[in-house]
């Protein structure tokens, strides 16, 4: 391979820990801010391939007209709304997104005209990727795809995995590609294809759940108490 | 821009396969891809390696199947290497941190007998 490549302005630089900037600093970035963002190779659970799609039967919108709408729109098309919150300089790669008030976040892995890419940074539910897409389908109609490469980061994870928050997961999907299409007037069905890509779990990495946002979370609560009992200094 | 096609083909050598790889690699290259890593295992390798030396667009998509492939590898304990990767590709392998799980070298000889790009 010679030359500049190019897709060289599509992917974010690398980084060994996420910087949130564009977005106000503080408690809600504290979750994000530091992490290092993980592939889905450095998870602990079950690697999972999952797939939804949805035709855009009856729509003139290309590929690039119905990506740009959906990183334009994404917190409402999401269903994230304003839980998730895009820096000022919007999802360019290498942009760092808060989700769920800064509980967690994103960062903008890769972005071009037909596709954006998230990354997940550490103590995020799942590592791994989430791909946003759309292409020509064979007689024409525009597909919208969301895929995702991912594994749950921590045992705890991968136990709310089994019990529920797959499903949930799925669901919040599946519900993204249907405000994708109306966004668009459109009603179209969703397909869903789930695929195990590794069935292992990957025991060394347990110890990720030091990062885990839940249990941070929780005990950053438990222990406000002695944070506003702390002596301040004066003057 | 017009999109190239890809293409992969399956080389043996004495220490394991070689899948030497063509074009683009999005996410029309799933099949092809597949198709040529199920046929490289076929003879049951210690080590398979993906040659990108003819590769010369990998989107996002293209790097979660090799992610992908990694996982195939590593559930039969097989080891996976690239070569031939570009500058800027070494970048995105550290990037999307697929570096830390797969030896990245710059030729065959290297990928071989082991001398690994930093």
């Amino acid at each position: 391979m010679t030359g500049q490549p190019r897709d060289a302005a599509h992917w974010a630089r690398y980084t060994e820990t996420l910087e949130v900037a564009g977005l106000r600093k503080g408690a809600g970035t504290r979750n994000v801010e530091g992490r290092r963002p993980v592939s889905p190779l450095q998870g602990f659970g079950k690697m999972w391939q999952k797939t939804f799609k949805v035709r855009l039967e009856g729509v003139g919108a290309s590929p690039v007209e119905v990506v740009g709408a959906w990183r334009e729109h994404f917190p409402e098309i999401s269903g994230f709304g304003e839980g998730f919150r895009v820096p000022s300089g919007g999802l360019v790669p290498g942009a760092v997104a808060l989700l769920a008030g800064g509980l967690t976040g994103v960062m903008v892995l890769y972005a071009d005209e037909e596709s954006f890419t998230y990354m997940t940074p550490e103590g995020h539910p799942f590592s791994g990727w989430i791909t946003f897409s759309a292409y020509r389908d064979e007689d024409g109609t525009t597909v919208a795809q969301a895929q995702f490469l991912i594994r749950a980061n921590d045992p705890v994870y991968e136990l709310m995995m089994l019990v529920g928050m797959n499903g949930a997961e799925n669901l919040q999907w599946q519900g993204t590609l249907r405000n994708l299409a109306a966004h668009f007037g459109a009603r179209g069905r969703v397909e869903t294809k789930v695929v195990c890509v590794d069935p292992g779990r990957r025991w060394r990495h347990y110890k990720n759940l030091r990062h885990n946002v839940l249990i941070r979370s929780m005990l950053h609560a438990l222990i406000a108490p002695l944070r506003w009992l702390r002596p301040r200094s004066t003057g | 821009m017009a999109v190239k096609h890809f293409e992969a083909e399956v080389r043996r050598e004495p220490k394991g396969a070689v899948l030497d790889l063509r074009g683009e690699i999005n996410g029309f290259a799933q099949g092809t891809l597949d198709a040529a890593y199920a046929e490289a295992e076929k003879e049951n390798p210690g080590a398979i390696l993906l040659n990108f030396e003819g590769v010369d667009y990998i989107n996002s998509t293209g790097i979660a199947l090799i992610v992908g492939l990694l996982a195939r590898a590593r559930a039969t304990k097989r080891d996976l290497s690239a070569y031939g990767l570009s500058e800027h590709y070494v970048e995105i392998f550290n990037i999307t941190r697929l570096s830390d799980f797969m030896g990245v070298f710059p030729d065959e000889e290297s990928a071989l007998y082991g001398t690994v790009v930093k």
